[in-house]
This record gives C-alpha cells, structure tokens and sequence, in this order.
C-alpha cells in the first residue's frame, strides 16, 4: 500500500514539474529533427528512382517509416546521463541519498511523467506531419499496443544504460560524451538513417547483437505494417534480456560509485 | 585594433589552459568526434549504397564535400561559438553581464570571444580532411577553391549571425539554451545536398533558414557550378544579417536592466 502511495505521490510531483517545462518539452521535441530530414532526403530519392521506389520502399512507404521512426523516438528520449553528470559535479545528489528510496525512480518518473506532456502535441505534430507527406500507418488493431510493448521495454533499457553512462561521473569528468557517443550508436544501429535492411550485410550483423534495432526500427516497422507479431515477440524477449543485464550493470556501477563518492567526503 | 588582437589572445590563453586541467575530457571528445563522423559518413554511405549514382544531381564525391563542410561547421560552432554564447543567458541570469558591459570594450566583441572549446578542435580538422579527400577526386580549379573559401567565410558569418541573434533573446527570456537545440535539429539538414530535398523544402532552407548557404553553396563553388545569383547572394545575407544582430544586440544591451532589478 505504501508503495502505491509512493509511486503515486512520485509520479504526481514529476508531472506538476514537466508540465511547467511544456514550452521546453516541445522545443526539445522539434529539434528531434534527423528521422524527418532523412525522411524527405529518401521521399525526393525515391520520386527519382527509375519505378518510383527503392529497395521495395515508395515515397508513401519512405514517409510512413520515418515518421513511426519520429514518433518513437520522443517516446524513447532520455536525458538522465546529463542529470546525473550535474547531480554528482554540483553535489545535489548528497541530499537526494537520504531518502529512503533509491533516487533512480525520482528520475524514472520524471521521464514518464514527461511522456504524458509531451504525447498531445506529439500527435498532433504527427497528424500534419503525416498528412503533408502521404503517410499511413497500419489498420492492424494490435500492432499498436505490441509497438506501445516495444517502446516501454526500449525506453526501460535506454533508461538503464544511459544511467549507468550518467553514473561514469562518479570517475570522469566525460560521462557527457559516453553519452554522446552511445546516442551514436542508437542512431546508427537503431535505424534513424534508414530502414536497417538498408545497411550492408555486416552493420545488419552487428546490429542484431545490439539492443538498438528492437527499440527503434522493429516498433517503428510495426506501425508502417512491415513486421510481424512473432518479430515483436522475438524483440521483446531480447529486449528484456537487456534490461535485465543493464539493471544489475547499472546497480553494481551505483554501489562502487557510491563507496567513491563517500571517500572524497561528500 | 591591436588592443582587441591582444584579448583574443589572451582569451584564449586563459580558456585553453582552464580546459587542459580536465585531462580524461579529452578522451571523451575524441570518441564523440570519431563517433559523429562515423554518423555522418554512414548516413550518406547508406543513401548512396542503393544502386543509384547520384543524390540530387550529386556524385558520391561530391555529396560527401558537402558533409566535409558540414561537419567542419559544426566543428566551427563547437569551438568558437557554442562555448561563449551558451554563456550569455548564464551572465544575464547571476548578473555577471553587468562587468561585461562595464568594460571599455565592445560588449558583442567581449560576448562572442570569451570562451573557446579547444577539445572539439578534431571536428575542425576531420571535416577539413573530408574535404580535401572529396576535392581530391574532382576537378576543382584554383579560382573555385578561392571563391569557396570567401562563401565559407560567408556562411561562417551568418552561423555566428543566427547564433548571436538566438542568443541575445536571453536578455528577455533568460532561457534560451533550447533554442540552440532547435538551430541543431534544423542544421542537420545540411549535411546533405539541398538539392536531394523536395522542392517547398528546398525553398524553404535556401530563403527562410539559409541553410543551403552554409553547406552546399561552398561545396557548389569548389566543383565550379555554382550560379553566379547565388555567389552574390551569399555575401549579401552574411552582411545584412550581420547589421541586422548588431542593431538586435544594441537594442537588447539598451533595455538590459541588470539582474537586480
């Protein structure tokens, strides 16, 4: 019971503080902007190729990729790295050890909590989006609570590995560039510049090793009605194997880190 | 004049040797900068490994000059602009900006050279190595190579431009980080040719966001076939857009009552 409290009353708070950030929420959302220039860089590519299409995509299918690709993407932002590298420089996280309860979920719920602000304007943004470009997205009722599945389970595991990076500051004074560097890695891996078919034969290889192709590309192939229910199993199954892996990854860096920062006196 | 070469150089004597002492940053910054042009040669590697020869009328060699310059822009504003901008809205919250306007020097000249970001200077040199690696398999003439360099010159002008200008609005918004994000997420669309957009969108980032003039413009100018209305009209938007920062800086500088009040 008093856990249900606590995730209430946490999850309460976080929500009266993004909703003070919503012209930021949508500024941040706008900058998102790469899936959409590749999306138009591969629409005039494919209004251009010889049948009007390339590698089985036409314009209409380029359009409807990378706008799911869009649309995932703002469920799957995470900024924790960045708060984490302020809370351990500045000191601020010295108070936050005191409460009873791990100070992740002050963050986890932060980010929820944001989803809920940002998600209005989202689709509206996907609806003009989508009609300016000729996209349609997939009639099949369940594609869309399995891509919601995907999302939460892609989010859950960007949360923890991003954390952990964020954690790296206990140590360095870079943890901002890991982070920099695994959003690379998001990006490319995860299918923002292309469907990741697209790819040569050996990043598809090493990709599929990843997390990244399960949180962006499948869900976002789901919604253009490219993928199929036993894919997204396949994906959520690897999908939890990560968040799992992450989640000890993430406590055994916390406990050192922590044994650190108590010895330099904070 | 003498007086304002000397406070660059000690600017940046002082920002240089703050930023040596957080020695693992550097390695961090080595890995991002590799990892970016990993990104950006990936992206455009994709766009041409479809079977088709060109992107918007582009060769490959051609196309990756245009990622040359936009990674050395972003380089640029990694290193020169980003460092003392983002630190504007800071002085205008704490009230530091008040010593800045005190100062027998041009507060805008103070502003934009305060603060440099050395650990970014890679970007600088791998976008200049794209771009000699990409000329070396064109034909570029010794007069192309010229015109380029005065249209970069050009196109650096109007990023500063755009950036002062995001930047002073801080004199009323006070916040105004996010806005750099926003500049980021639509300058991303000048690592490509803008002739591989459709058309409205073409327009739109040639005469509304002058993106075209940064990246492909230059590019256009190194491979000889650049139209001699859009060589003029470079130059013309870096010196109207200059005017016009100032008289939006002023303007601000005017009607900034420091943080007290």
């Amino acid at each position: 019971m008093s856990m249900l409290r606590k995730t209430r009353v946490l999850f309460a708070t976080r929500f009266a503080e993004m909703a003070e950030y919503r012209a930021e929420v949508i500024i941040w959302m706008l900058s998102g902007t790469i899936s959409l220039v590749m999306m138009l860089v591969w629409m005039a590519q494919a209004a251009s190729a010889p049948g009007g299409q390339i590698n089985g995509y036409d314009g209409s299918e380029f359009a409807t990729y990378f706008l799911s690709v869009w649309l995932v993407g703002q469920l799957l932002v995470v900024w924790v790295g960045w708060e984490l590298d302020f809370m351990i420089r500045q000191g601020t996280l010295s108070p936050k050890l005191l409460r009873p309860m791990d100070p992740m979920w002050v963050e986890y719920a932060a980010h929820v909590a944001e989803r809920f602000v940002r998600i209005g304007p989202m689709l509206v943004l996907l609806a003009i989006f989508a009609f300016l470009s000729g996209a349609s997205f997939t009639r099949e009722w369940w594609a869309y609570p399995v891509t919601l599945g995907l999302c939460i389970l892609g989010f859950t595991v960007r949360f923890l590995y991003e954390y952990a990076l964020g954690l790296l500051a206990f140590w360095t004074e870079s943890s901002t560039a890991f982070s920099e560097v695994a959003w690379l890695l998001y990006a490319a891996l995860g299918g923002l510049f292309a469907p990741l078919t697209f790819y040569p034969q050996w990043v598809q290889n090493i990709a599929v090793w990843t997390p990244f192709p399960y949180m962006l590309g499948l869900p976002a192939q789901l919604l253009a009605g490219k993928a199929t229910l036993a894919q997204a199993g396949h994906g959520a199954l690897i999908l939890f194997g990560w968040v799992v892996l992450f989640w000890f990854v993430r406590l055994a860096i916390w406990r050192l880190g922590l044994k650190k920062y108590g010895a330099v006196g904070a | 004049m003498t007086r304002y070469l000397r406070l660059i150089r000690i600017f940046t004597g002082a920002t240089i040797s703050a930023q040596l002492e957080y020695r693992a940053n550097f390695i961090g910054a080595v890995l991002s900068s590799l990892g970016q042009v990993g990104v950006a040669l990936l992206a455009i590697g994709v766009l041409f490994g479809q079977g088709s020869d060109t992107v918007g009328g582009w060769t490959f060699r051609e196309a990756l000059l245009v990622t040359g310059f936009f990674i050395l822009t972003e380089g640029f504003i990694a290193v020169f602009i980003q460092p003392s901008m983002s630190r504007i809205a800071d002085a205008i919250r704490t009230g530091s900006m008040d010593f800045t306007l005190l100062k027998p020097v041009d507060a805008q000249f103070s502003v934009s050279t305060r603060y440099l970001n050395v650990l970014r200077v890679p970007d600088i040199l791998i976008g200049l190595g794209l771009i000699v690696y990409a000329a070396s398999a064109l034909t570029t003439t010794l007069g192309g190579v010229l015109i380029a360099a005065v249209l970069y010159a050009s196109a650096l002008t109007i990023v500063y431009c755009i950036w002062l200008a995001l930047s002073t609005t801080a004199f009323w918004f006070v916040k105004t980080q996010n806005v750099a994000e926003l500049f980021n997420g639509i300058f991303g669309a000048g690592r490509f040719p803008v002739t591989a957009f459709p058309l409205p969108v073409r327009f739109a980032l040639t005469f509304i966001v002058p993106i075209a003039l940064i990246t492909t413009v230059p590019a256009q100018a190194m491979t000889g076939r650049l139209s001699p209305a859009l060589a003029m009209a470079s130059p013309l938007v870096a010196a109207g857009l200059f005017a016009v920062t100032r008289l939006f800086w002023l303007r601000a500088v005017g009607s900034y009552t420091s943080a007290s009040s």
